[in-house]
Protein backbone atom coordinates (compact mmCIF):
# COMPACT_ATOMS: atom_id res chain seq x y z
CA UNK A 1 0.00 0.00 0.00
CA UNK A 2 1.59 3.31 -0.83
CA UNK A 3 0.31 6.41 1.08
CA UNK A 4 0.78 9.93 -0.72
CA UNK A 5 2.14 12.90 0.91
CA UNK A 6 -0.55 14.55 2.72
CA UNK A 7 -2.89 11.58 3.52
CA UNK A 8 -2.75 9.00 6.30
CA UNK A 9 -3.67 5.64 7.71
CA UNK A 10 -5.31 5.11 11.02
CA UNK A 11 -4.86 1.71 13.05
CA UNK A 12 -4.39 0.26 16.32
CA UNK A 13 -1.37 0.54 17.41
CA UNK A 14 -1.10 -3.16 18.89
CA UNK A 15 -1.99 -4.38 15.64
CA UNK A 16 0.39 -2.47 14.24
CA UNK A 17 2.98 -4.08 16.55
CA UNK A 18 1.83 -7.28 15.54
CA UNK A 19 1.90 -6.89 11.99
CA UNK A 20 5.71 -5.44 12.08
CA UNK A 21 6.98 -8.83 14.49
CA UNK A 22 5.17 -11.18 12.43
CA UNK A 23 6.82 -10.11 9.34
CA UNK A 24 9.90 -10.42 10.97
CA UNK A 25 10.38 -13.72 12.76
CA UNK A 26 14.26 -14.03 12.31
CA UNK A 27 14.91 -17.77 13.03
CA UNK A 28 17.92 -19.19 15.28
CA UNK A 29 20.31 -21.14 13.34
CA UNK A 30 19.19 -24.91 15.09
CA UNK A 31 20.13 -27.35 12.02
CA UNK A 32 20.85 -30.61 13.81
CA UNK A 33 20.44 -32.98 10.75
CA UNK A 34 18.90 -33.68 7.77
CA UNK A 35 16.26 -31.60 7.84
CA UNK A 36 18.57 -29.10 8.26
CA UNK A 37 18.96 -29.43 4.07
CA UNK A 38 15.68 -28.37 3.60
CA UNK A 39 15.55 -25.75 6.26
CA UNK A 40 18.68 -24.18 4.26
CA UNK A 41 16.65 -24.53 0.97
CA UNK A 42 13.71 -22.60 2.30
CA UNK A 43 16.30 -19.54 2.96
CA UNK A 44 17.46 -20.49 -1.10
CA UNK A 45 16.08 -18.57 -4.01
CA UNK A 46 13.66 -20.98 -5.20
CA UNK A 47 11.92 -21.01 -2.21
CA UNK A 48 12.98 -17.78 -0.82
CA UNK A 49 11.52 -17.35 2.84
CA UNK A 50 12.38 -14.02 2.63
CA UNK A 51 9.02 -13.43 1.45
CA UNK A 52 7.48 -13.88 5.13
CA UNK A 53 10.52 -11.35 6.16
CA UNK A 54 12.07 -14.96 8.28
CA UNK A 55 15.12 -14.46 5.57
CA UNK A 56 17.90 -13.61 8.67
CA UNK A 57 18.94 -16.76 10.07
CA UNK A 58 20.50 -15.55 13.29
CA UNK A 59 23.67 -17.33 15.01
CA UNK A 60 22.55 -15.55 18.40
CA UNK A 61 19.67 -16.50 20.51
CA UNK A 62 19.70 -13.06 21.49
CA UNK A 63 18.48 -11.83 18.38
CA UNK A 64 16.45 -14.65 17.36
CA UNK A 65 12.39 -15.37 17.34
CA UNK A 66 11.67 -18.74 16.00
CA UNK A 67 14.08 -21.58 16.81
CA UNK A 68 13.57 -24.48 13.85
CA UNK A 69 14.12 -27.54 15.56
CA UNK A 70 15.70 -29.48 12.34
CA UNK A 71 16.39 -33.11 12.92
CA UNK A 72 16.85 -35.53 15.29
CA UNK A 73 17.49 -34.26 19.07
CA UNK A 74 20.24 -36.24 20.79
CA UNK A 75 20.27 -36.38 24.04
CA UNK A 76 23.73 -34.66 24.52
CA UNK A 77 22.35 -31.96 22.68
CA UNK A 78 18.86 -31.39 24.85
CA UNK A 79 20.52 -28.84 27.35
CA UNK A 80 22.28 -26.80 24.71
CA UNK A 81 18.41 -26.66 22.93
CA UNK A 82 16.95 -25.91 26.06
CA UNK A 83 20.04 -23.48 27.08
CA UNK A 84 19.42 -21.55 23.85
CA UNK A 85 15.82 -21.62 24.13
CA UNK A 86 15.92 -20.08 27.43
CA UNK A 87 18.11 -17.54 26.26
CA UNK A 88 15.79 -16.02 23.49
CA UNK A 89 14.08 -13.31 24.42
CA UNK A 90 10.37 -12.99 24.91
CA UNK A 91 8.23 -13.64 22.92
CA UNK A 92 9.53 -16.83 21.18
CA UNK A 93 8.62 -19.59 18.80
CA UNK A 94 9.47 -22.93 18.29
CA UNK A 95 8.68 -25.20 15.33
CA UNK A 96 9.42 -28.83 15.39
CA UNK A 97 10.43 -29.54 11.77
CA UNK A 98 10.38 -33.43 11.25
CA UNK A 99 9.61 -36.99 12.75
CA UNK A 100 12.69 -36.99 14.76
CA UNK A 101 12.13 -33.51 16.49
CA UNK A 102 9.01 -34.23 16.60
CA UNK A 103 8.61 -37.75 18.01
CA UNK A 104 12.30 -39.20 17.77
CA UNK A 105 11.04 -40.25 14.10
CA UNK A 106 12.92 -43.82 13.39
CA UNK A 107 15.74 -43.85 16.25
CA UNK A 108 14.12 -45.25 19.13
CA UNK A 109 17.33 -45.66 21.02
CA UNK A 110 19.09 -44.61 23.83
CA UNK A 111 20.51 -41.91 21.94
CA UNK A 112 17.60 -39.53 20.58
CA UNK A 113 15.11 -37.25 22.48
CA UNK A 114 11.84 -38.96 21.87
CA UNK A 115 10.37 -35.71 20.89
CA UNK A 116 11.74 -31.96 21.43
CA UNK A 117 8.79 -31.27 22.96
CA UNK A 118 10.12 -32.70 26.50
CA UNK A 119 12.65 -30.24 26.41
CA UNK A 120 11.40 -27.16 25.06
CA UNK A 121 7.83 -26.47 24.26
CA UNK A 122 6.71 -26.27 20.34
CA UNK A 123 4.45 -24.18 18.86
CA UNK A 124 4.18 -25.87 15.41
CA UNK A 125 4.97 -29.47 14.30
CA UNK A 126 5.90 -30.11 10.52
CA UNK A 127 5.28 -34.05 9.66
CA UNK A 128 7.71 -35.32 6.93
CA UNK A 129 10.94 -37.07 6.51
CA UNK A 130 11.99 -34.63 5.94
CA UNK A 131 9.44 -32.12 5.17
CA UNK A 132 9.23 -30.67 2.35
CA UNK A 133 10.26 -26.70 2.06
CA UNK A 134 6.77 -25.77 1.51
CA UNK A 135 5.86 -27.80 4.44
CA UNK A 136 8.18 -25.63 6.24
CA UNK A 137 7.18 -22.07 5.09
CA UNK A 138 3.27 -22.92 6.05
CA UNK A 139 4.46 -23.09 9.30
CA UNK A 140 5.74 -20.20 9.43
CA UNK A 141 2.83 -18.94 8.35
CA UNK A 142 1.08 -20.67 10.68
CA UNK A 143 3.55 -18.97 13.42
CA UNK A 144 2.84 -15.22 12.04
CA UNK A 145 -0.54 -16.03 11.98
CA UNK A 146 -0.38 -16.53 15.54
CA UNK A 147 1.37 -13.71 16.15
CA UNK A 148 -0.98 -11.54 13.91
CA UNK A 149 -4.05 -12.80 16.76
CA UNK A 150 -2.23 -11.77 19.36
CA UNK A 151 -0.60 -15.66 20.33
CA UNK A 152 2.44 -15.16 22.63
CA UNK A 153 3.74 -18.88 21.73
CA UNK A 154 2.91 -22.11 23.18
CA UNK A 155 -0.29 -22.63 21.07
CA UNK A 156 -0.12 -26.11 19.53
CA UNK A 157 -0.75 -26.72 15.74
CA UNK A 158 0.16 -28.84 13.08
CA UNK A 159 1.51 -27.49 9.53
CA UNK B 1 56.43 -60.57 10.78
CA UNK B 2 54.04 -62.95 8.60
CA UNK B 3 51.00 -64.53 10.42
CA UNK B 4 48.23 -66.66 9.99
CA UNK B 5 45.42 -64.87 9.03
CA UNK B 6 42.89 -67.01 11.19
CA UNK B 7 44.95 -66.88 14.77
CA UNK B 8 42.21 -68.09 17.78
CA UNK B 9 41.95 -67.16 21.18
CA UNK B 10 42.62 -70.05 23.41
CA UNK B 11 41.12 -72.73 21.34
CA UNK B 12 37.37 -71.38 21.93
CA UNK B 13 34.67 -72.21 19.13
CA UNK B 14 33.24 -68.43 19.67
CA UNK B 15 35.82 -66.78 18.09
CA UNK B 16 34.50 -65.24 15.10
CA UNK B 17 37.61 -64.26 13.66
CA UNK B 18 38.49 -68.26 13.21
CA UNK B 19 35.51 -68.37 10.98
CA UNK B 20 35.67 -65.15 9.08
CA UNK B 21 37.48 -65.83 5.80
CA UNK B 22 39.76 -62.39 5.09
CA UNK B 23 38.58 -59.80 4.14
CA UNK B 24 41.15 -57.49 2.60
CA UNK B 25 44.92 -58.01 2.42
CA UNK B 26 45.66 -57.35 6.21
CA UNK B 27 47.75 -59.09 8.06
CA UNK B 28 45.73 -60.28 11.07
CA UNK B 29 47.30 -61.09 14.24
CA UNK B 30 46.82 -61.68 17.94
CA UNK B 31 48.29 -60.45 20.91
CA UNK B 32 48.44 -60.77 24.54
CA UNK B 33 47.27 -58.05 26.84
CA UNK B 34 51.37 -57.47 28.27
CA UNK B 35 52.82 -57.93 25.20
CA UNK B 36 50.63 -55.17 23.28
CA UNK B 37 52.38 -52.35 23.75
CA UNK B 38 55.82 -54.12 22.72
CA UNK B 39 54.22 -55.66 19.94
CA UNK B 40 52.75 -52.79 18.72
CA UNK B 41 55.82 -50.78 19.29
CA UNK B 42 58.03 -53.01 17.31
CA UNK B 43 55.52 -52.43 14.42
CA UNK B 44 55.97 -49.29 14.42
CA UNK B 45 59.23 -49.51 14.29
CA UNK B 46 59.55 -51.47 11.70
CA UNK B 47 57.34 -48.94 9.19
CA UNK B 48 53.70 -48.94 10.60
CA UNK B 49 53.91 -45.24 10.93
CA UNK B 50 50.00 -44.55 10.65
CA UNK B 51 47.40 -45.66 13.35
CA UNK B 52 44.33 -45.44 11.07
CA UNK B 53 42.04 -46.76 13.81
CA UNK B 54 41.14 -48.92 16.95
CA UNK B 55 37.90 -50.82 17.49
CA UNK B 56 36.00 -53.24 19.84
CA UNK B 57 34.45 -56.19 19.61
CA UNK B 58 31.67 -57.61 22.25
CA UNK B 59 31.47 -60.78 22.80
CA UNK B 60 29.60 -61.27 25.71
CA UNK B 61 29.95 -65.37 26.29
CA UNK B 62 33.46 -65.48 25.47
CA UNK B 63 36.21 -65.09 27.89
CA UNK B 64 38.40 -62.43 26.58
CA UNK B 65 34.95 -60.96 26.67
CA UNK B 66 36.53 -58.23 24.49
CA UNK B 67 38.89 -57.22 21.11
CA UNK B 68 40.66 -54.29 20.85
CA UNK B 69 41.68 -54.01 17.26
CA UNK B 70 44.59 -51.96 15.96
CA UNK B 71 44.32 -51.01 12.59
CA UNK B 72 47.89 -50.75 11.44
CA UNK B 73 48.92 -48.69 7.96
CA UNK B 74 52.86 -49.11 6.57
CA UNK B 75 53.18 -46.50 4.32
CA UNK B 76 56.73 -46.84 1.95
CA UNK B 77 59.26 -44.64 3.39
CA UNK B 78 61.27 -43.44 0.36
CA UNK B 79 61.69 -44.45 -3.40
CA UNK B 80 58.88 -47.17 -4.20
CA UNK B 81 57.67 -48.36 -7.29
CA UNK B 82 53.56 -47.37 -7.95
CA UNK B 83 52.62 -51.25 -7.18
CA UNK B 84 54.05 -50.61 -3.27
CA UNK B 85 52.85 -47.31 -3.05
CA UNK B 86 48.96 -48.61 -4.10
CA UNK B 87 49.31 -51.42 -1.90
CA UNK B 88 50.45 -49.95 1.26
CA UNK B 89 50.94 -53.14 4.17
CA UNK B 90 48.37 -53.18 6.13
CA UNK B 91 48.38 -54.73 10.08
CA UNK B 92 45.59 -55.67 12.15
CA UNK B 93 46.42 -56.62 15.76
CA UNK B 94 43.87 -58.39 18.00
CA UNK B 95 44.38 -57.88 21.44
CA UNK B 96 41.52 -59.75 24.02
CA UNK B 97 40.58 -57.92 27.03
CA UNK B 98 39.04 -59.21 30.42
CA UNK B 99 37.95 -58.06 33.68
CA UNK B 100 35.76 -55.31 34.46
CA UNK B 101 36.28 -52.73 33.83
CA UNK B 102 38.44 -54.06 31.38
CA UNK B 103 41.94 -52.78 31.33
CA UNK B 104 44.51 -52.31 28.09
CA UNK B 105 47.66 -50.39 28.07
CA UNK B 106 47.34 -47.07 26.00
CA UNK B 107 49.24 -46.61 22.85
CA UNK B 108 48.15 -42.75 22.66
CA UNK B 109 52.00 -41.92 22.94
CA UNK B 110 52.76 -43.72 20.45
CA UNK B 111 50.46 -43.09 17.61
CA UNK B 112 48.82 -39.23 18.24
CA UNK B 113 45.61 -40.67 16.37
CA UNK B 114 44.99 -43.33 19.46
CA UNK B 115 43.83 -40.46 21.73
CA UNK B 116 40.24 -39.74 20.71
CA UNK B 117 40.07 -43.59 19.09
CA UNK B 118 40.96 -45.05 23.08
CA UNK B 119 38.61 -42.10 24.40
CA UNK B 120 35.62 -43.62 21.82
CA UNK B 121 36.08 -47.16 22.84
CA UNK B 122 36.28 -46.11 26.75
CA UNK B 123 32.91 -43.90 26.29
CA UNK B 124 30.50 -46.82 24.31
CA UNK B 125 32.59 -50.14 25.64
CA UNK B 126 33.95 -48.81 29.04
CA UNK B 127 37.12 -50.27 28.35
CA UNK B 128 40.24 -48.31 30.67
CA UNK B 129 42.98 -47.65 28.49
CA UNK B 130 45.85 -47.65 31.45
CA UNK B 131 48.25 -44.80 30.60
CA UNK B 132 45.80 -42.40 28.56
CA UNK B 133 46.49 -39.06 28.80
CA UNK B 134 43.10 -37.63 28.94
CA UNK B 135 40.38 -40.43 29.32
CA UNK B 136 36.80 -38.90 29.51
CA UNK B 137 33.69 -39.79 27.63
CA UNK B 138 33.97 -38.34 23.69
CA UNK B 139 30.78 -38.82 22.43
CA UNK B 140 27.92 -39.38 25.61
CA UNK B 141 27.18 -36.73 27.53
CA UNK B 142 29.36 -36.39 30.51
CA UNK B 143 27.42 -37.54 33.16
CA UNK B 144 26.14 -40.50 31.01
CA UNK B 145 25.71 -43.89 32.92
CA UNK B 146 26.75 -47.24 31.43
CA UNK B 147 28.24 -48.05 27.96
CA UNK B 148 25.98 -48.22 25.19
CA UNK B 149 28.04 -50.56 22.43
CA UNK B 150 28.23 -53.50 25.01
CA UNK B 151 25.59 -56.38 23.87
CA UNK B 152 24.03 -56.27 27.11
CA UNK B 153 23.05 -52.39 27.13
CA UNK B 154 19.21 -52.02 26.08
CA UNK B 155 18.41 -50.78 22.55
CA UNK B 156 16.15 -48.33 24.34
CA UNK B 157 18.25 -46.94 27.29
CA UNK B 158 18.12 -48.17 30.73
CA UNK B 159 15.29 -45.73 31.34
CA UNK B 160 13.17 -46.47 28.56
CA UNK B 161 13.50 -49.78 28.53
CA UNK B 162 10.24 -51.28 30.28
CA UNK B 163 8.13 -48.62 28.45
CA UNK B 164 5.96 -50.86 26.14
CA UNK B 165 6.53 -49.66 22.47
CA UNK B 166 3.41 -48.30 20.88
CA UNK B 167 1.40 -51.17 18.96
CA UNK B 168 2.20 -50.32 15.41
CA UNK B 169 6.51 -50.77 16.54
CA UNK B 170 5.46 -54.64 17.33
CA UNK B 171 4.02 -55.47 14.14
CA UNK B 172 5.48 -56.39 10.81
CA UNK B 173 4.19 -54.51 8.23
CA UNK B 174 3.81 -57.58 5.72
CA UNK B 175 0.70 -59.62 6.57
CA UNK B 176 1.35 -63.32 7.32
CA UNK B 177 1.35 -65.18 4.56
CA UNK B 178 2.47 -63.08 2.38
CA UNK B 179 3.50 -64.65 -1.43
CA UNK B 180 7.53 -63.99 -2.54
CA UNK B 181 7.58 -60.61 -4.00
CA UNK B 182 7.57 -61.34 -7.38
CA UNK B 183 3.99 -63.28 -6.51
CA UNK B 184 2.90 -59.70 -5.19
CA UNK B 185 4.42 -57.76 -8.35
CA UNK B 186 2.05 -60.50 -10.53
CA UNK B 187 -1.10 -60.06 -8.52
CA UNK B 188 -0.97 -56.25 -8.23
CA UNK B 189 -0.75 -56.04 -12.14
CA UNK B 190 -3.46 -58.19 -12.46
CA UNK B 191 -5.45 -56.13 -10.27
CA UNK B 192 -3.98 -53.16 -11.98
CA UNK B 193 -5.22 -54.33 -15.69
CA UNK B 194 -8.75 -55.50 -13.96
CA UNK B 195 -9.64 -51.44 -12.34
CA UNK B 196 -8.42 -50.55 -16.27
CA UNK B 197 -10.79 -52.67 -17.28
CA UNK B 198 -7.59 -54.58 -19.52
CA UNK B 199 -6.90 -58.41 -20.12
CA UNK B 200 -4.70 -59.82 -17.17
CA UNK B 201 -0.85 -60.07 -17.66
CA UNK B 202 -0.09 -63.79 -17.93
Amino acid sequence: MEVAPGEFLLAKLDDVARWAQSSSVWPLTMGLACCAIEMMSVQAPQYDIARLGSEVFRASPRQADLMIVSGRVAQKMAPIIRRLYDQMADPKWVISMGACASSGGVFDNYAIVQGVDTVIPVDVYVPGCPPTPDGLLYAVTLIQQQIRQGGRGGILARA
Amino acid sequence: MPSPQTPSVGGTALDPTSLRPPIDDAEIERCEPNMLRARLSALRDAGATMLLDVGAVDYPEREPRFDVVYHLLALPASAATVAEVGRPRRIRVLVGVAGEPPRVPSVADLWASADWAEREIFDLFGIVFDGHPDLRRIQMPDDWEGYPLRKDYPLRGPAREKTPRPAFALKSNVPAGTPPSGAVAAALQRQIAKARGQEPPA
